[in-house]
């Protein structure tokens, strides 16, 4: 995985002194509060209900176990002991005091890690497949370009202040894991006719209250132009966004109002002013980051795993077995899905003690390294399929071994009104109910592969709107009041889902997610249908009766 | 009398000493500008005041007047290295004439010269700094050793100076005395005719107020006599008459220097549109760029220095052939969080290859000052006190290793991935 | 009524205005503003600006309940409480942490 050069140590060693001074002219009161908050959100720190949280990056949600490591020594030294990951690949702390803030990023800075662009109108951390560089499937590893674009957007001097947050999503391969549909930019790695990897690009998707998937603005972009092209459409997005209303700022409200095709041609206009200039990419720079991406050495072997019998001898391993690996490009390997959502508890939170045993497995098991998942879940990207029973029991042991990736109960949850300032309602309390009431292996299995997403407010930081179901909590009349939504899906096939009818309390959700769990599991047509498709076959109407019954 | 006693009273603004200085103003015929003179240098200053003359077109008459008091009192003339020639003939003519036997000639810095105006062409942008460095700062240093000083003001020389006095106590504790304060220009005329006094060369030729060439013009009939100095410019006192007391006349020129160019805070000789301007004859004016492309050819005509104002939303492309037209381009950040600018300030840098000064205006703060200039921005407006500590001290807490090439100052370093770029030394 | 809330600056904790003045932890010392105090609240708003220490500041719907300060809205009890899954303590002052105005 990329390393550090001296440049980029001091380029991050000045950004936290620089913060520093800022966070110590706050407090001697040099500047306001109005004056600082923009400051302080472009070096990941907000002030939610309780306590400031700081969010840190994890660079297209790739890490390596001594990172993992000084997230565990901050979470105990400076938090309380604990961490959150995000949708975005990142990690979130909840209660540092602001005094601290210098100190954490010095310790960050340490790892070759940082707080940058994690929040305010600017670029914000890129984020990709969680199996890059490790998948069966994909064309491309795209973190090497995924690490020229931290590197291109990172200080950027003309889109620190852009008229909104800006995101981009990467995908090595046609199946989409990073949602690149539903982000501001999406990148897709495509071949062209003379097998040369460039980028399909994708502009104005977005979640929010506006939910839209993203338009193709270009089918082929190389990686020679790409930095030139992105700059062209950040600039006439700078230009000519909406500022005068903070909820139609994204670029998805001027890609729909200004007509996809207009905006094309201007991209298209800016672009031929700039193409060929210092923006564009040698391939050797490619291939110098690439080389840092660079496959490790996998040994030849090429072990199985006969899930069916491990089931039988212990069904838990096996279930773990089934769902949590993924096919790997190279034979007698699997990536391990380590589920952040155990039974009952707050998805995506782990302990300072479980990143530390995550981060030995990665150092013993997969070649030092890890991912974050979009889905707030851990990855261990290159495990020999002979290791992973040790893998196994020492997530057991860690608390860790949930054999749940992609059931009901592996669900996306944002942290909601127990945490943040512009939440409406709380969100993982429901998600704990839910994950009680479907906790039975064999139920799980038998609803199979289904996601459930909910968000605290319409800002829709859960991707309830991309969930299969999804969970909008709003508040009623000073009543936490959830919105179920049906048929949203984050991958290729984007969609977004439809709320069939009113709101349910927070103590109805579970029983109204069994109803239609239920009529999916009556309606489907074999067992193997999944949820999503089942819903695309039948439509609303059955789904519809399950919440509010005949009429 | 007891005023003698208050030159040596402690340095300090007394309420008897200003009473003292106040009463005085009444004493005294207002046309009897050599009893005054008298008064001051013989009783209420002696050994201790001098007189500043430009040599210009009126000085003849205060010399006069000096030399009948006293011959020896010494005379200042600032040799600024921009008179006219035909000013320092005068020197020369007026020394002989009336047998004036103290003028001394100070001339500025060569230091300061060097560091500020290598081009001589500092009269052009920032004439405070210009009379500061060439007037102010000479003239400050002689003067400290006086208790007080003669002036040739008068009250009709501008509207500011309708209510000088023969007497003023300035803010430092010393003594202004103005002879001519009563004087009309016709006074003046007679008395130069009455008593034959030689006339400065440019007179003749319509110059009225006659300061260091660059800032002079001739001044047309009826026209204010000082209209002709820093003509176009929103200044009207150079530096060495700022320093005035309490009711007295307030100079206009109290310009702030609010703006920051070439690591030093200058008064700005722009000002901004205001309603009402014409835009054929307005000077050193940022015009919108709206009332520019709607008024072309008017603005094109225009033969004096003026500048460009581009707010957010501008398609600063419909100006592009035209923006060397410009004296300065300001580009307007109406809120630090309206982004705007940094890419109006990049195509007018970097595409449109603009030489001109490119100025930020509007909520200029420190945390931003540092993306700007990265954009092409090489001054700026500033209003927020913090800002200007932080500009004024250099400390400026930035980033200065840089991933993206951006603007045209930033250069590679050896061998360095293509992307990135560190400052080169802070230039601005 | 209304009581006055928000976070102190360096904690980042959940403060109210008590009746001397001072912004506390405690919910239930929070000073009780009535319709007809608007001047008063606003007067210690602006106070509590000034101080540049306390982020955040609202002014919140309360209704007294036995005695009890009861916020009207859930996340205001979320916020005197802490959060409510997983339940963890609500952040506490450091010792500089004390404003008053």
């Amino acid at each position: 995985m990329y390393r550090y050069d001296e440049f980029d140590a001091a380029f991050v060693r000045e950004r936290t002194a620089q913060f520093s001074d800022q966070v110590n002219r706050r407090l001697a009161g040099e500047i306001n509060e109005d004056q600082f908050r923009p400051l302080r959100l472009m070096n990941g720190l907000y002030l939610q209900l309780h306590a400031y949280m700081l969010r840190i990056a994890v660079p297209y949600g790739t890490l390596a176990s001594r990172q993992l490591r000084m997230l565990a020594h901050i979470a105990r030294k400076y938090d309380r002991g604990y961490g959150h990951f995000t949708t975005r690949q990142n990690i979130q702390f909840n209660w540092p005091k602001l005094r601290d803030i210098p100190e954490i990023l010095a310790d960050l800075a340490s790892v070759e890690m940082h707080a940058i662009q994690t929040s305010g109108n600017c670029i914000r951390n890129i984020t990709t497949d969680q199996f890059a560089g490790a998948a069966a499937d994909e064309i491309v590893d795209p973190r090497p370009v995924a690490e020229i674009l931290r590197q291109w957007s990172s200080l950027h001097p003309e889109f620190s202040y852009l008229p909104r947050k800006f995101k981009i999503a990467m995908s090595g391969g046609p199946h989409d894991r990073a949602a690149i549909r539903f982000h501001d930019i999406g990148l897709q790695a495509k071949v062209d006719d003379r097998g040369i990897v460039g980028w399909e690009v994708w502009v104005g998707g977005g979640l929010g209250r506006t939910p839209m998937i993203a338009k193709r603005i270009n089918e082929y972009v190389p990686n020679e132009h790409l930095l030139a092209y992105l700059e062209s459409i950040l600039r006439v997005y700078n230009r000519y966004g909406r500022r005068d209303n903070k909820y139609k700022a994204r670029i998805k409200i001027l890609v729909h109002e200004t007509g996809i095709d207009k905006i094309r041609d201007e991209v298209a206009e800016e672009f031929r002013a700039i193409a060929n200039g210092v923006l564009t990419l040698p391939q050797a720079e490619v291939d110098r980051i690439g080389a840092y991406f660079a496959a490790p050495e996998f040994e030849r072997v090429n072990a199985t795993v006969d899930v069916a019998k491990e089931r039988i001898a212990e069904p838990a391993y096996g279930e773990w077995l089934d769902r949590n690996l993924h096919p790997h490009r190279q034979p007698g390997y699997a990536s391990v899905t380590i589920s952040l959502k155990p039974i009952g508890g707050a998805p995506g939170d782990a302990t300072a003690e479980q990143m530390e045993a995550v981060a030995d497995l990665a150092e013993r098991y997969s070649f030092d390294e890890l991912r974050v998942t979009h889905e707030q879940n851990l990855v261990l990207p290159h495990v020999r399929v002979s290791d992973l029973r040790e893998v196994y029991d020492a997530l057991v042991e860690a608390r860790l071994a949930t054999g749940n990736a992609g059931l009901i109960t592996d669900m996306i949850t944002c942290p909601g009104m127990d945490f943040c300032a512009l939440a409406t309602a709380r969100s993982i309390p429901i998600a704990q109910e839910i994950s009680r009431k479907f906790s039975a292996p064999e139920r799980q299995k038998e609803i199979g592969d289904l996601k459930i997403k909910i968000s605290g407010c319409i800002n829709a930081c859960g991707h309830h709107h991309v969930g299969h179901i999804g969970i909008l909590g709003l508040e009623k009349k000073g009543v936490e009041n959830y919105q179920i939504t049906i048929g949203g899906n984050a991958t290729e096939d984007a969609s977004v889902g439809d709320t069939l009818g009113h709101g349910f309390a927070a103590e109805e959700v579970p029983d109204a997610i069994e109803r239609l769990i239920d009529t999916y599991i009556a309606r489907r047509e074999t067992p193997d249908e999944p949820f999503i498709a089942a819903f695309k076959r039948l439509g609303e109407a059955p789904f519809k009766e399950a919440l509010y019954g005949n009429g | 009398m007891a005023m003698a006693s208050l030159a040596f009273a402690p340095p300090k603004h007394d309420k008897l000493r200003a009473l003292g200085i106040m009463a005085l103003n009444g004493m005294f015929d207002e046309m009897d500008g050599v009893a005054v003179l008298r008064q001051a240098v013989a009783d209420l200053l002696p050994g201790d005041i001098a007189i500043v003359s430009s040599f210009g077109a009126d000085s003849s008459v205060l010399l006069h007047m000096v030399a009948e008091v006293d011959r020896a009192l010494p005379v200042y003339f600032l040799e600024t290295g921009k008179h006219f020639a035909e000013t320092l003939a005068y020197v020369e003519t007026l020394k002989a004439h009336l047998g004036l036997s103290n003028i001394r000639w100070l001339r500025p810095d060569p230091k300061d010269i060097a560091r500020f105006d290598p081009r001589g062409d500092l009269w052009e942008t920032d004439p405070d700094s210009c009379c500061h460095i060439r007037k102010t700062e000479p003239l400050d240093a002689e003067l400290t050793g006086y208790g007080g000083w003669i002036t040739g003001r008068k009250r009709y020389q501008t509207s500011e100076r309708g209510v000088l006095p023969h007497f003023e106590l300035t803010s430092d504790d010393r003594i202004k005395v103005n002879p001519l304060a009563y004087f009309s220009d016709t006074d003046v005329n007679a008395y130069k005719v009455a008593h034959g006094l030689p006339e400065h060369p440019l007179f003749a030729k319509g110059y009225k107020s006659i300061g260091c060439a660059p800032c002079t013009t001739i001044v047309a009939e009826g026209e204010d006599p000082r209209a002709g100095r820093w003509r176009g410019l929103n200044k009207k006192e150079c530096g060495i008459h700022f320093d005035f007391n309490g009711a007295i006349a307030k100079p206009v020129a109290t310009v702030e220097k609010n703006l920051f160019r070439d690591g030093a805070f200058i008064a700005d000789p722009f000002r901004a549109w205001s309603e009402g301007d014409d835009l054929a004859s307005v000077r050193y004016t940022h015009i919108p760029l709206k009332l520019f492309l709607e008024n072309r050819d008017a603005v094109l005509g225009n033969p004096h220095p003026n500048g460009l104002l581009v707010s957010p939303g501008d398609r600063i492309e419909d100006a592009a052939a035209d923006l060397g037209r410009f004296a300065s381009i300001a580009v307007s950040f109406p809120g630090f969080n309206d982004g705007r600018g940094y890419s109006t300030a990049r195509l007018i840098a970097e595409r449109y290859r603009y030489q001109g000064e490119l100025r930020a205006v509007g909520d200029v703060l420190m945390d931003q000052v540092p993306l700007m200039r990265r954009c092409g921005i090489t001054a700026f407006v500033v209003t927020h006190a913090a800002t200007r500590k932080a500009l004024e001290s250099g400390h400026l807490t930035t980033v200065n290793l840089f991933y993206q090439p951006v603007g045209v100052t930033e250069v590679p370093v050896g061998t360095r991935p293509f992307l990135r770029r560190a400052a080169e030394a802070e230039t601005v | 009524m209304e009581i006055l809330t928000g976070n102190e600056l360096m904690s980042g904790a959940t403060v109210y205005l008590d009746r001397d003045g001072n912004w506390v932890e405690d919910l239930q010392r929070a000073r009780v503003f009535l319709k007809e105090e608007t001047e008063v609240r606003d007067a210690a708003i602006a106070a509590t600006k000034k101080t540049l220490r306390i982020n955040s500041l609202e002014i919140e719907a309360v209704t007294l309940r036995d005695g009890l300060i009861l916020p009207d809205r859930i996340r205001e009890r979320i916020r005197a409480d802490g959060p409510t899954a997983p339940r963890f303590d609500r952040q506490h002052l450091d010792r500089d942490g004390h404003v008053s105005i």
